[in-house]
């Protein structure tokens, strides 16, 4: 079992894939790791052997910023627009999209579920 | 589109010629401006604007987080104050 910050690496799948487990590591990152430490992107997770799984730890430590550490970037990035009060940092306030986009209808990933509103008055047809 | 960078960015030049003046004389004056779309340099730091709202000025304070945003993002042009029947008891 490899264990990248507290990441369980899922054995079976290729490393490729595996690595994408972790937070902040995508496809891309994650080719781009295993072609500098010159392994095999379609090994196996279980094929790693010690060496290699050292490796891949090191250049991660050293290179990118995973987990926690990144987590903690865009909560400051997200704050620092709140402080400041800018256009950006109300949308974040107020849960609306930032970059300009419709809100008389979707966006509800910003928005969260949608919440009817009682006693709202409704077309009475004749 | 993003502004190319051969230009660099925009900035109002009325607006560096009186921050100058305020930095070089050492007084406060407030500057009045209708220009929202200039981006804030690191000498606008300490001013204080008004920014022209298309209804009235607001009076934005530069700190050093604000360095490199628009001017017009501190001045909002929409007032949202909820939907009808949407009221706490």
């Amino acid at each position: 079992m490899a264990i990248i910050s507290g990441v369980n690496l899922p054995n079976n799948k290729k490393g490729l894939i595996s690595l994408t487990y972790i937070y902040g590591i995508g496809k891309n990152t994650a080719k781009k790791i295993l072609e500098i430490n010159n392994i095999d992107i379609n090994k196996k997770v279980k094929d790693w052997n010690q060496k290699e799984l050292q490796k891949i730890i090191k250049y991660i430590t050293k290179n990118i910023k995973i987990e926690g550490e990144l987590r903690t970037e865009i909560q400051y990035n997200i704050k620092r627009l709140k402080d400041i009060g800018c256009y950006r940092g109300i949308r974040h306030r107020l849960g609306l999209p930032l970059r300009g986009q419709r809100t008389k209808n979707n966006s509800r990933t910003r928005k969260g579920k949608r919440k009817t509103i009682a006693n709202k008055k409704k077309v009475i047809k004749k | 589109m993003s502004r190319s960078i051969k230009k660099g960015p925009y900035i109002n030049y009325k607006l560096i010629k009186k921050v100058k003046l305020n930095n070089t004389l050492k007084i406060k004056k407030k500057i009045k401006t209708w220009a929202r779309n200039s981006i804030i340099t690191p000498e606008f730091v300490g001013n204080t604007f008004l920014v022209h709202n298309g209804n009235r000025f607001i009076s934005i304070y530069i700190t050093e987080n604000m360095v490199g945003c628009k001017l017009g993002e501190f001045s909002p042009t929409r007032i949202f104050k909820g939907h009808s029947g949407n009221k706490k008891k």
